[in-house]
């Protein structure tokens, strides 16, 4: 399995700056701390969500019709080296998995974006109700992506490493709308299956770190 | 080799001749269609297809699949595991989050079908197989059973490690009925059971899923009986009936308690009439007539006004001189009420009859008023006797209620009454009366001038009686004592002050030319205060008859010296000439007649007959030796 690319500067400032503002936060009202179990569990419960809404919005599209649709190549996240079974998601480390998560959300940032864009243009009925989950999905992702920075910065500098996954299908899904609506459909399949692994590979650190609670695991 | 090809193939043709001859026909199998493909904890998944016609023909079936990422196909290893017409695919061969491409392919001696391909994933086609060992306690809560459930989950899935998280459902129901109650567990593997029925047997069950993936099947039916913790069902509707009826008695006894209020809440009563004297039953017997009469006053004036004149009796009163007026102002205020009445002057409704008694004097003009006024305190004096129509020489009757202490008496100088008043008598039923206040603003000069007070005057009296009016000075003009000292002397002492009025003349013409009769009243007051008299009806000398052993003095005339010449009833006629000018001369400069009681004080007038008149006195009448004068005829 290998770990391909490098965390940008830019996002190992953000990561410092919440956390000094924590810190000061923190001591100055002088909370406990929260502790990695409890986040943990917080950022399963937001990666379920996020994994309910893609979904949701890929069955309401699959409804369309009986038409199976052709599938490219691979989904731009195809590059990134994840676990296939259990035996090697439990042999992975927390750190790796926590760093594969972070990745795969921060993959996931944009073509989100993208595809919130082009809700409205699809031609679907539903289109209205398709356009408010993305943009609820948007925003869990944000908050997740937020959330896991802050966990990773407790797990060890092996979970702060970012593979980039860029996107390159473009701004717009097609030129035509049957090639958007396939595109479309491309899409919402890929974030369906790595918003799963987002979530499975939260849960398993969740089951790690939570060693007197047997009974969430 | 060349013989076993032709050898199978004259056995293929033979058994299609064989089959040709049966009447069947075989074809290529139909297409088989795969219906769904699950995993049950994410690290093996099972796919099963529908085989189409098999087309007479042994069919078999292959699946075949590749993976995302590789165009090498593989073939399902092991048909049997997941049932008929299934594909098991162990866990070296499962990937996750890897897209499967799947096809079955049914082949005959004919041909082969394929199917449609699948695509799928693992991740979305789990479906977990039902939770195990479930078990069901009875635990016991302060003497309240509950159901304790507990489960454990399906043996393959991967709880612990978190590589599935599964969610559990439970439900109950009792043993007859139909409809199952749900309970939404959660990922926790125990569950209690409250609000049972007591002695019912139930019935759970349970399921559980993963998190984004397929309900499990139900698990088996765990029965449990819970056991009899109400000691007894017919006792408890034993005490809720005992309750009931004790709140129910309770109640139906607050309820009576309050019977009247409720009642007058409900349903008030229907104010009936409310006339004094008035009998219901006698109205509605139909005789109004009886019923009307219980309201006539048995003394109401009209009646016996109409009757008999003769129970007129006039009173005059005396004017009381200035210096006795302050006495007089000292003396009840409670009468103060009656005097104020005077304003009164017309009040007819008092039903004293004598508003519209022919005899009335009452002028209606405002000086009328103004006289009346002025005796106020006069009458104050007059009233100041204490109730008691003692004092009343030749009372009328009157009513006894004289709570005002009006004096009555009468002048029988005037007029001679019936003396039928003892003074114990008062409460005789009333003659009329006429009350006559004299005028304060009476000039010495004036004669005897009464006048008719109005009947509201007398508050005391409403039925139509008539009081005279009595102002009863003590002999001494600057008596300082309290009136009541003198008034209870009044029957000694008794002071009228008559006034003479010079003006006799011009009042004596209004005075009628003397009848047959004895009797005078009151006609009318004239401006100058002076009592305009005038004869009475002769029926009234009826009326004195039948009052017999009293003496009534009865004007005879009046002489040239303005002296009332009055009889005595025994029809002595003696004329008494009064020296008023003594009188007058005294020192209050009023008339004053004097009437001694005791011989101590004998009037300075001198008469023919002082010793009657004392004896007289002595009774507290007017003896006929009483001299006024009076203007003549």
């Amino acid at each position: 399995m290998k770990v391909a690319g490098v965390t940008g500067e830019d996002a190992e400032d953000r990561v410092r700056w919440r956390k000094l503002i924590g810190c000061v936060l923190c001591s100055a009202l002088m909370c406990k701390a929260v502790d990695i179990p409890d986040l943990l569990d917080r950022a399963s419960q937001r990666s379920d969500k996020l994994h309910s809404l893609s979904n949701m919005l890929a069955l309401e599209l699959v409804t369309i019709g009986r038409v199976t649709m052709p599938r490219p190549a691979m989904c731009h996240t195809s590059s990134l080296l994840t676990p296939n079974d259990k035996e090697q998601a439990l042999q992975v480390s927390e750190s790796t998995l926590m760093s594969l998560a972070r990745s795969l959300l921060k993959a996931w940032q944009y073509p989100v974006g993208v595809l919130s864009n082009s809700a409205n243009l699809l031609p679907h009925q539903s289109k209205a109700s398709i356009s408010n989950k993305l943009q609820e999905l948007q925003e869990h992702s944000r908050n997740l992506e937020d959330g896991l920075d802050v966990l990773s910065g407790k797990m060890g500098p092996t979970a702060q490493i970012l593979s980039t996954l860029p996107y390159r299908g473009g701004s717009d899904l097609g030129q035509d709308k049957m090639s958007k609506l396939i595109n479309f459909n491309f899409l919402l399949s890929c974030l369906r299956r790595d918003s799963h692994k987002i979530d499975s590979f939260l849960k398993v650190l969740r089951c790690r770190a939570a060693n007197m609670q047997p009974n969430l695991c | 080799m060349m013989k076993n090809d032709g050898g199978v193939r004259v056995f293929w043709l033979l058994l299609l001749f064989l089959l040709y001859t049966r009447g069947k026909s075989f074809s290529v199998p139909g297409k088989p269609t795969l219906t769904r493909c699950r995993s049950p904890e994410k690290e093996t998944f099972t796919c099963w297809w529908e085989p189409g016609s098999d087309g007479g023909l042994p069919t078999t079936y292959k699946l075949y699949y590749r993976k995302e990422g590789s165009e090498k196909e593989y073939q399902c290893t092991d048909y049997h595991t997941g049932g008929k017409n299934s594909c098991f695919f162990n866990k070296n061969d499962t990937s996750i989050w890897v897209n499967y491409n799947i096809t079955v392919v049914a082949t005959n001696a004919l041909g082969q079908a394929l199917s449609d391909p699948l695509n799928i994933d693992v991740y979305f086609i789990v479906e977990p197989n039902p939770p195990e060992n479930l078990n069901v306690t009875i635990q016991n809560d302060k003497g309240w059973p509950f159901l304790r459930a507990s489960w454990d989950p399906p043996t393959k899935a991967d709880t612990r490690s978190g590589w599935i998280t599964l969610i559990y459902e439970l439900r109950i129901k009792l043993e007859e009925e139909d409809e199952w109650e749900i309970h939404h567990v959660g990922q926790q593997k125990v569950f209690n059971i409250f609000g049972l029925q007591s002695g019912g047997t139930y019935v759970i069950q349970i399921r559980c899923k993963p998190d984004h993936g397929f309900w499990s099947e139900w698990s088996d039916d765990v029965q449990v009986v819970v056991p009899n913790y109400f000691p007894n069902k017919r006792s408890a509707w034993v005490l809720l009936m005992v309750f009931s009826g004790m709140v129910f008695l309770i109640l139906s006894w607050l309820l009576h308690l309050n019977s009247r209020n409720l009642k007058h809440c409900i349903l008030p009563p229907v104010p009936g009439p409310k006339i004094k004297g008035f009998d219901q039953k006698l109205h509605k017997s139909g005789k109004s007539v009886d019923a009307f009469k219980s309201l006539e006053v048995p003394d109401f004036p009209h009646h016996t006004f109409s009757k008999s004149e003769d129970f007129l009796v006039e009173y005059i009163e005396v004017y009381v001189p200035e210096e006795q007026e302050l006495m007089l102002e000292k003396s009840n205020n409670l009468h103060n009420g009656c005097l104020k009445s005077e304003s009164s002057v017309s009040d007819c409704d008092s039903g004293r009859g004598s508003c519209d008694s022919h005899t009335l004097l009452l002028d209606k003009s405002g000086h009328q008023t103004n006289t009346q006024d002025s005796q106020t305190d006069e009458q104050k004096h007059g009233e100041a006797l204490q109730g008691e129509n003692l004092a009343y020489t030749h009372q009328d009757m009157v009513s006894p209620d004289m709570s005002a202490g009006r004096v009555k008496t009468w002048p029988s100088v005037f007029s001679p009454l019936p003396q039928n008043r003892s003074t114990v008598d008062q409460t005789s039923s009333i003659e009329i009366a006429k009350q006559h206040c004299l005028s304060d603003s009476l000039l010495p000069s004036d004669f005897l001038t009464p006048y008719h007070s109005p009947p509201g005057h007398c508050t005391r009296e409403h039925l139509g009686s008539n009081y005279w009016e009595f102002d009863f000075g003590n002999k001494q003009p600057h008596l300082t004592q309290p009136q009541t000292e003198a008034c209870h002397q009044i029957q000694a002492h008794s002071e009228i002050n008559i006034n003479t009025g010079v003006k006799a003349e011009p009042a004596a013409h209004k005075f009628p030319t003397p009848r047959s009769n004895e009797y005078v009243e009151v006609q009318r007051i004239n401006e100058e205060d002076s009592v305009v008299l005038r004869p009475v009806a002769s029926n009234y000398d009826k009326l004195f008859e039948m009052q017999q052993g009293e003496d009534y003095s009865r004007v005879k005339g009046v002489d040239s010296d303005n002296v009332l010449l009055l009889l005595q009833k025994e029809a002595m006629e003696e004329e008494m000439n009064m020296c008023p000018c003594e009188q007058l001369t005294d020192t209050t400069g009023a008339h004053y007649t004097r009437f001694a009681r005791s011989p101590e004080k004998p009037t300075a007038c001198t008469h023919p007959t002082p010793q009657p008149l004392e004896e007289r006195v002595v009774n507290g009448y007017v003896d006929t030796a009483t001299m006024f004068t009076m203007p003549p005829y």
